[in-house]
């Protein structure tokens, strides 16, 4: 069986952040992913990003995530693609599907790095072909170059919902509506603005009651909600469409740290249930810590100082750095541009989707 | 007639099978999957748990309560040649 | 009555009237300036940097507004691409004795042609007026984000956002 240091399971900006710094003050790291290609959601975010300067803000997504990569290939970072993590035993082996064949790797350390899972809704008729996910109708528009569908709804006025409506105006498929059971748009102003001045419909205090149709969806029957998200009756509107997108929020992927016993808490604002982890993002297993959205929902720039802040955690604890001062104190940076990227409201100043 | 649909899309649990299990006792995650076994199948709960939350925050079973659900090996769907090492035309 | 930004998706008159980045009537009468429609406290700053002038300050805090000084501001457009959130415009607003020019960042396809007349769309996406396309600028800095002139009438400058051919 392989063994190193160092295991960082997803190569999102969460986990390729880790692995560079760790790489740069020596431990070799091996990133496992089980896409075809790196960069976790990054590489479909064809918009320019928000943040500070140096999480890169005003590049677009996909530029960010070829510029991650360039670095970890500069440090002499592993990426393992097609490596798909199915299980973790507390010895710190993991079991992996690599390219379809059966392996096995123990580490020293595991920075589980999985990002999150699109949540569902549903509602008679969401199982009909044309109910998706936002972020899978992102996946075929800026990856695959497919458009889901000709008429769309989005239900969702968080940032996800408004971004993926953009990017469809981009590949000129028909939004006929953004709807959200919220009394407020959820996402940034800036982005619903671009959206209303392209002349799409934000909807709010609207639900999905049903979706219709024989084979596929046709049509969408919406429902007025109040301020408990009850449904009022009698205040159906329908909608002819042949495609519903769901951005109704993300739910972090804990699978993995589940598996091996890390405890976890539930957190609403966050994205439900996520390990609870410590100031070196270590969970309640020693040599197991996480980073990114599945430690709670928040943004790239978030997730890549967490990352980073897990990656130079484990070179201390490995005893590639010496754990003084000098340490201490660049930990304590990343502390501090994290705070800045919440406004120092701990975990939950920014919210996706 | 009850409003129906499907919660589980993978062992195909529905809305009313949940909704009798939460009847008969179960009011966590892992026990309606023991139950009934959504969260069971290829995708492990990926897609349903959200849902059953819900289902269960609407009966009065908040999750800030509750563990969440256990996590087995295999996370993700593998095929059994995978597993075995076989090529995929024997 | 408009709600604000937040629920109806484009900024009221009062929103617009207290945003630190959005210039007076009568500054904008003297000279082109940058109007930047970003009021909603958000972790953002690179328009700060990418102004040569240093016409825009956010400040410590990327949860700042960017407050525009008209004074230094000289209506270059440099910072049109580099807002994420494509919420900064430019208004000239004496183009001409009756004409005005607004400048706004553009990310679609097919792009409109130079002299070309368009329908010139408000902030809720409702054609308000004609217009003809003055230019239609990218470079690499702009990082495929286009910089659209609409030569429109002075009356619609402070309404006119977007465009539809
Ligand atoms: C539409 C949209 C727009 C966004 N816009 C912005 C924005 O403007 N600014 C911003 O800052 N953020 C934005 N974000 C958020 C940002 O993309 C995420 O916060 C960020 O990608 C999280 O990084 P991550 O590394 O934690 O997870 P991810 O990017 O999701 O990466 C996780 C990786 O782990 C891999 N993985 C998971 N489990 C396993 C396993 N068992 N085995 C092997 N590999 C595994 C996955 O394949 C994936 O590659 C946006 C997100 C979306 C969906
Ligand atoms: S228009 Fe030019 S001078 Fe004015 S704020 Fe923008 S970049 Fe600065
Ligand atoms: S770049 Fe745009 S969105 Fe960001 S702070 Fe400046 S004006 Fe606001």
């Amino acid at each position: 069986m392989r063994k190193v240091n160092l295991v960082v399971v997803g190569a999102g900006p969460a986990g390729l952040s880790a692995s560079i710094e760790a790489a740069k003050h020596g431990v070799k790291a091996l990133v496992l992913d089980e896409n075809h290609k790196p960069g976790g959601q990054l590489f479909k975010q064809i918009h320019k990003f928000f943040g500070s300067e140096q999480q890169m803000a005003g590049t677009r997504g996909y530029e960010i995530g070829t510029k991650l990569l360039n670095l970890a290939k500069e440090y002499g970072v592993e990426i393992k693609l097609n490596n798909r993590v199915i299980g973790i035993d507390d010895h710190n082996t993991l079991a992996i599907i690599d390219n379809h064949k059966y392996s096995e790797i123990r580490a020293k350390k595991i920075i589980l790095c999985c990002g999150a899972t699109e949540k569902p809704l549903a509602f008679p008729g969401w199982t009909l072909p044309g109910v998706m996910g936002a972020g899978a109708a992102q996946t075929l528009v800026n990856i695959h170059r497919v458009v889901p569908g000709e008429k769309i709804i989005m239900v969702g006025s968080g940032n996800v919902g408004l971004i993926v409506t953009y990017h469809l105006l981009q590949a000129g498929v028909k939004v006929k509506a953004i709807i959200d059971a919220s009394h407020k748009i959820t996402g940034y102003g800036v982005h619903a603005a671009k959206i209303k001045r392209a002349g799409i419909p934000i909807i709010l205090r609207y639900t999905v009651n049903r979706a219709m149709g024989t084979n596929q969806v046709e049509k969408v029957e919406l429902i007025q909600v109040d301020k408990s998200f009850n449904k009022i009756p009698c205040t159906q509107i329908s909608f002819d469409v042949d495609t519903i997108c769901l951005a109704v929020g993300l739910s972090p992927s804990t699978e993995l740290a589940r598996m091996i016993g890390c405890k976890l808490y539930y957190h609403p604002k966050l994205g439900g249930y996520i390990p609870m982890v410590n100031q070196y993002m270590q969970t309640t297993i020693e040599d197991i810590y996480a980073a990114g959205d599945m430690t709670g929902i928040e943004e790239a720039s978030i997730a890549m100082e967490e990352g980073r802040l897990a990656g130079l955690a484990c070179a201390i604890s490995l005893g590639y750095i010496s754990d003084n001062a000098q340490s201490q104190k660049a930990l304590e940076n990343i502390r501090s541009n994290l705070s800045q990227l919440r406004m120092g409201n701990g975990k939950g100043g920014i919210i996706n989707g | 007639m009850k409003e129906d649909y499907v919660v589980c899309r993978c062992e195909e649990i529905t809305l009313q099978e949940i909704k009798s299990a939460i009847k008969q006792g179960a009011i966590t995650l892992d026990e309606i999957k023991k139950y009934t076994r959504a969260g069971m199948g290829l995708c492990q709960g990926r897609i349903c748990s959200t849902i059953i939350i819900e289902i269960l925050k609407e009966h009065g079973y908040l999750p800030q309560y509750s563990a969440p659900p256990h996590s087995r090996i295999p996370v993700r769907p593998v095929k059994i040649w995978e597993y075995i090492g076989e090529d995929q035309d024997v | 009555m408009d709600k604000g930004i937040k629920y109806d998706g484009y900024l009221s008159e009062k929103e617009l009237a207290g945003a630190p980045g959005v210039p007076s009537i009568d500054q904008l009468n003297v000279k082109p300036l940058a109007v930047i429609e970003c009021i909603e406290p958000i972790p953002c700053n690179p328009c700060e940097r990418a102004c040569p002038f240093s016409a825009i300050t956010i400040g410590d805090s990327i949860w700042n507004l960017p407050v525009l000084d008209a004074n230094k501001c000289k209506g270059c457009g440099a910072c049109i691409p580099s807002c994420p959130g494509l919420a900064i415009f430019v208004v000239d607003m004496n183009y001409s004795s009756t004409s005005a020019l607004v400048k706004i960042p553009y990310e679609y396809f097919p792009l409109p042609k130079e002299g070309m007349e368009v329908d010139c769309l408000n902030r809720k996406g409702e054609a308000v007026t004609k217009g003809r396309i003055h230019s239609v600028k990218t470079t690499a800095t702009f990082d495929k984000t286009y910089i659209i002139g609409i030569e429109v009438n002075k009356k619609f400058a402070m309404e006119v956002r977007n465009i539809r051919m």
